[in-house]
């Protein structure tokens, strides 16, 4: 029963989506509302429904909910394969998080052609969930791809200055990344000789006979690249900041927030887990682009004047985080990448949607001719600093934990890489603290008086409200309460690693009062769950 | 000879196994005899003739199948012919091929005012040939079979005849053509020659069919003229399959050809190339694979390329889809490859062509509706706004292009997909690494098409007023055009997303 | 009697000559005469195969190789007369309109 419910978050999106293409042109806006807050509430309350039901549901191949429809392709071992398990739940829930408050962005928007702006994201939603939700890894690529082509189209039509040679550097970049991450995955599928894509199958042919060395070293290469293209890995990362500068708020807050975190899902996922032989030659290699990504990238980001590729820019640097979090392959690592995947992905949405919201009021995207909107919208002004503070990663939000523990899992092997990733941090709070300052204390430029002159200024309205709360409540809630992530997790990292299965004792944090305890008690626990 | 070898072939004399290609040259003779009876040359009737008469055909076809389809392989009239699922399969891909070809032919026929009845018996004609050419199992058979669809297609090509583009392309392709059937048919005397000879051990009696010949070459894979024979008869064709170096006549011709014809070429001529190619080195030359492996794949590798980067700078679009067309033929090469060490690739190249036919006639079919009559010269800017203007014709072209480029959900993935997988099993790796920069550049060129015809639409009012000629605004679009365009798409997007409707269907 | 090298050298010959008058001759009319030489070095290479190994299909195929040649030729022509009329030229080297 449980799985028709993700049946239910895929197609009827995706349902919805057609529908909307087809219906005749004198449907009302009303309508379209109506069946656009549908398609993405229905998401959300399954993923709601689903992480409640979490806990109690049986387990079967280490995943909760499964289930298969045969798509006729068996011969190949493909199979419409659903489920989810600790890792897949939190991205399954950002994505109905994050999707529905772009949905009622977006519905509230003043895009021209709203339905067709609207069936596009659905059709992203609709994506989204299929990729977090798929055991077999067809699948899991299938349903990226439909997230990602909208993506490009809607840059295309509807994005902002430079959105066509933007669209076309993400289009190349993002085909590239995805086709490489595919062979990848065709060439695991190969050579495991497990004749399916089913994850589970995949990680049993893979235990009873592991690859060689440099197949397993040459197929891990291929993933590490293919997906690290996707999650804007340094130096692959040019084409984000730009694409999100030229794409319209909501595709910005979809792709930034959910989609780009399908790279690191399928490395934790799939790479590090299945070619744990092969992850050894690349971690060196990995550590220096990902401190390029949080030092370089840092710096870069903080000499943005544009208040949307800063925001962009700082995306991409918190990403460097997450593969640190990768490097020591152990349960605090993996689960601080995960807590920061999920934290990031709801600050950076946040981040997108109030940055289109202070445009609307200074009519510019330029940090030196803003200034004193505080006075104008002091509640703008508070979430501005909410998502700031969460990005920045201070106790409290999600972004927090996902840190602390990444941090204290790099300890155990680059104990040096400590130090560039905590300038990082610094960086970041600079970058974070003088954005809010120049637009929000500072005085503004003639320009910007004349404007409030001649136009009325509001504060942010309700329909602006209402997803931003969703993102910072989902951000506060495991900000205090990291156990709704971390609970799952814990239940299955453990049997992700081949080496750490005894490191099983309950390391990550549950509650906020408990960081103490997982500091006294990480490096012991550590011992046992590193990989290397 | 006896009695009983002449009543031996004469059971094999299975003429009901030909009944598709007796009725196809049936309906061309009955549209030269309609032509001659209703002398005003009635367009509609003859264009309904053609058309509903291939989908009784299809109809037919289908019906036949309710018993089961074909399994098996059966040799008939002798060994001249072989029938399997293989090319039972083709035989569908053909006449689907031709029945949009004939659609197509009926508005550039009807814009450019020329004689009517010849394109489609010559379009038939040129469909009959090229189902007996994939079942063909002696050269004799194989050489006429190719030369009727040649001289067919010399026709085709220089069609408009008051057209000076159309008659140059034809010119060129009647040169080149000429030319690689030169090199074909030398190469089958040699390979004759040499397998008759008496002075030979292992000499065969009938050195011109298939498997006597592949007998001979297993057991003399070293002999010169073995060598050159083969060789010969590969370069032939790799000219109907417009691989590197026997492409340069493609872009010329797909240029100045008309439209639907530069989709007849692209799609069923190469897939024939393809067919036999596989047909080929899988059988009489399946021993010399020690140099054909190594050949065809490095051929592939210099046909994904080229395509790709000449392609790159084009602006006029009969030659992008010529270009893109060689690149495709370098994946099939891979795909052929492939099949001659994984059993199931042919499975995968015949996947491949089905959507590489959705998605090119789709394509094809938007410039043939938007050009009308003069469609040498449509450049890429003629696409602008296209959006605006015919909203079904740029989602059309938005699907054919994005499936010719392989991006999911749409069929052009899938086939991509199966085609890497068979080359992964075939350990093609330094191919499939060509075949990933090559899909990766097609993007920038397929995206660039789409970007003109789809993102353009809310530009600035500057932008007005460009120097190229524009096209008369294409008259608006019939109930037919509608539904084949749409058909189309829908097809393409089924592949992509239940791939078993062709797979369940085919048995592959 | 004449041994089936003999054949075969002249057949190659004319191939050769053939071969090299498409790539190197300007006017289509010769390139075209070149192209039925290698039709005709090829036939005459069968003749020669079919009498001394004692199959006769070789024979047989020429029939089909003279009809082919012979549709060839009428299609061919065609469309040179008519490109001449167009045109007024034969030359390959005019015969550029369709690059870009």
């Amino acid at each position: 029963m449980d799985a028709f419910f993700l049946y239910l978050a895929i197609f009827l999106p995706f349902g919805l989506g057609i529908l909307l293409l087809f219906l005749p042109e004198r449907t009302g806006e009303g309508a379209v509302r109506a069946l656009g807050v549908l398609g993405f509430a229905v998401p959300l309350a399954v993923a709601l429904f689903l992480a409640l039901r979490f806990g109690s549901a049986p387990v079967e191949d280490g995943y909760r909910f499964l289930t298969a429809i045969d798509t006729g392709l068996s011969s190949l071992g493909i199979e419409l394969r659903l489920g989810l398990n600790g890792i897949s739940l939190p991205l399954f829930l950002l994505a109905g998080i994050v999707g529905f408050a772009a949905g009622l962005h977006a519905l509230q928007s003043n895009a021209p052609r709203l339905r067709l702006y609207i069936a596009l994201l659905l059709v992203m939603q609709a994506g989204l969930m299929g990729t977090f939700s798929s055991v077999d890894i067809f699948f899991f690529y299938f349903f990226h791809e439909f997230a990602l082509v909208p993506t490009f189209v809607m840059i295309g039509i509807w994005g902002g200055f430079g959105r066509r040679s933007a669209a076309i550097e993400m289009t190349i970049y993002l085909t590239l990344g995805a086709l490489l991450s595919l062979l990848g995955l065709l060439l695991l599928y190969v050579q495991s000789g497990a004749e399916s894509f089913s994850l589970p199958a995949l990680r049993d042919a893979l235990a009873a006979q592991p690859l060689g060395e440099t197949v397993a070293s040459n197929a891990f290469a291929l993933l590490l690249f293919g997906f690290g293209i996707l999650v804007s890995l340094f130096p692959f990362h040019s084409w984000a900041p730009r694409g999100y500068a030229a794409a319209p708020t909501a595709t910005a807050m979809l792709h930034a927030g959910v989609l780009k975190k399908f790279g690191l899902y399928g490395l934790i996922q799939i790479a590090y887990p299945l070619l744990p032989e092969g992850a050894g030659n690349w971690q060196g290699l990995l550590v220096w682009l990902a401190l390029g990504n949080v030092v370089l990238l840092g710096f870069v980001t903080m000499a943005q004047r544009d208040l949307k590729q800063m925001i962009g820019y700082s995306s991409v640097m918190h990403m460097g985080y997450a593969f640190l979090g990768l490097l020591a392959f152990s349960t605090v690592g993996v689960g601080g990448a995960v807590l920061l995947l999920f934290g990031h992905g709801l600050s950076v949405a946040l981040l997108f949607m109030l940055s289109t919201a202070v445009y609307h009021r200074t009519q510019t995207y330029d940090m030196q001719e803003m200034g004193g909107l505080i006075g104008k919208a002091p509640i703008l002004a508070a979430f501005f600093a909410a998502a700031t503070f969460a990005s920045v990663g201070l106790p409290g939000f999600a972004n927090f934990w996902g840190e602390f523990t990444i941090f204290i899992s790099l300890w155990e092997t680059y104990a040096w890489a400590l130090i560039p990733a905590a300038l990082g941090i610094i960086i970041s709070a600079i970058y974070g603290l003088r954005a809010f300052s120049r637009i929000f204390m500072a005085e503004p430029s003639d320009a910007l008086k004349e404007h409030w002159e001649e136009n009325q200024v509001q504060d942010l309205q309700v329909r602006e409200r209402v997803p931003a709360c969703i993102l910072l409540a989902g951000l506060l809630v495991v900000g205090f309460f990291p156990a709704v992530v971390t609970g799952p997790l814990d239940a299955d990292l453990p049997g992700l690693q081949p080496a750490a299965a005894e490191a099983s004792e309950t390391i990550l944090p549950h509650d906020a009062t408990e960081s103490s305890r997982l500091a006294a008690t990480a490096p012991a626990a550590q011992e046992g769950s590193a990989v290397r | 000879m006896n009695l009983e070898a002449f009543q031996k072939i004469a059971a094999s004399n299975l003429w009901g196994n030909l009944l598709p290609e007796i009725y196809l040259v049936a309906l061309c003779l009955l549209l030269l005899v309609f032509e001659m009876v209703f002398r005003r040359q009635d367009l509609l009737l003859l264009f309904r003739v053609a058309l509903w008469g291939q989908v009784l055909l299809l109809v037919l076809m289908g019906l036949s199948y309710f018993g089961g389809f074909p399994s098996g392989r059966e040799e008939l009239f002798g060994g001249l012919l072989v029938q399997t699922p293989l090319t039972e399969t083709m035989r569908l891909f053909f006449l689907f091929g031709s029945l949009l070809v004939s659609y197509l032919g009926t508005r550039f026929l009807r814009a450019r005012n020329l004689a009517r009845t010849e394109f489609f018996a010559i379009t038939l004609l040129v469909t009959a040939a090229l189902m007996l050419l994939v079942q063909s199992n002696q050269f004799v058979l194989l050489f006429v079979a190719l030369e009727t669809v040649t001289v067919g297609f010399y026709v085709l090509v220089a069609y408009a005849r008051t057209s000076g583009y159309s008659l140059e392309a034809g010119l060129k392709y009647l040169i080149m053509g000429a030319l690689s059937s030169g090199l074909l048919l030398f190469g089958i005397v040699l390979l004759y020659g040499v397998a008759g000879s008496p002075d030979l051990a292992g000499a065969v009696g009938d050195p011109l069919h298939f498997p006597s010949l592949a007998q001979f070459i297993a057991a003399h894979p070293d002999n010169t003229l073995v060598l050159a024979g083969s060789l010969l008869v590969l370069s032939g064709i790799a000219f109907k399959v417009g691989a590197v170096p026997f492409q340069i006549w493609i872009p010329d011709v797909y240029q100045g050809a008309p439209t639907p014809v530069s989709a007849f070429l692209a799609v069923s001529s190469k897939a024939a190339g393809i067919i036999v190619l596989l047909t080929l080195v899988t059988g009489p030359f399946a021993a010399l694979s020690g140099w054909t492996i190594p050949l065809i794949s490095t051929v592939a590798v210099l046909t994904i390329l080229y395509g790709n980067l000449t392609a790159l700078p084009q602006r006029n679009v009969k030659r992008i889809m010529g270009l893109s067309g060689i690149a495709h033929a370098g994946y099939l090469l891979m795909g052929v490859v492939a099949a001659m060490t994984v059993d199931w690739a042919v499975g995968a190249i015949v996947f491949y062509l089905f959507t590489y036919l959705l998605a090119s006639f789709g394509v094809f079919g938007v410039m043939a509706l938007l050009s009308e009559g003069q469609d040498a010269d449509q450049e890429l800017d003629h696409y602008e706004d296209l959006a605006k203007r015919q909203p079904l014709l740029a989602a059309a072209l938005t699907v054919g292009l994005a499936s010719l480029a392989g991006i999911p959900p749409l069929g052009g993935f899938i086939g991509k997909l199966v085609l890497f997988i068979a080359a992964f099993q075939a350990g093609l790796y330094t191919l499939l690494a060509f075949s990933v920069v090559g899909v990766v550049l097609s993007i920038y060129y397929y995206f660039g098409w789409v970007r003109e015809a789809v993102f353009r639409v809310w530009r600035s009012a500057e932008g007005a007023g460009s120097a190229t000629p524009a096209l008369p605004e294409p008259r608006s679009l019939t109930g037919l055009d509608r539904t084949a365009l749409v058909g189309l798409s829908v097809l393409t997007l089924i592949l992509g997303v239940a791939p078993f409707v062709l797979t369940w269907f085919l048995q592959l | 009697m004449l041994s089936l090298n003999a054949f075969l050298l002249v057949s190659g010959l004319l191939f050769a000559i053939g071969f090299f008058g498409v790539l190197l001759r300007r006017n289509t009319l010769v390139i075209f005469m070149s192209l039925e030489l290698m039709l005709n070095a090829a036939i005459l290479a069968l003749v020669a195969f079919s009498r001394f190994n004692g199959i006769m299909d070789g024979n047989l195929f020429v029939f089909f190789i003279i009809t082919v040649a012979a549709a060839e030729i009428a299609v061919g022509l065609a469309i040179i007369v008519a490109l001449f009329r167009k045109r007024q030229t034969v030359m390959v080297e005019q015969l550029n309109s369709l690059r870009h």
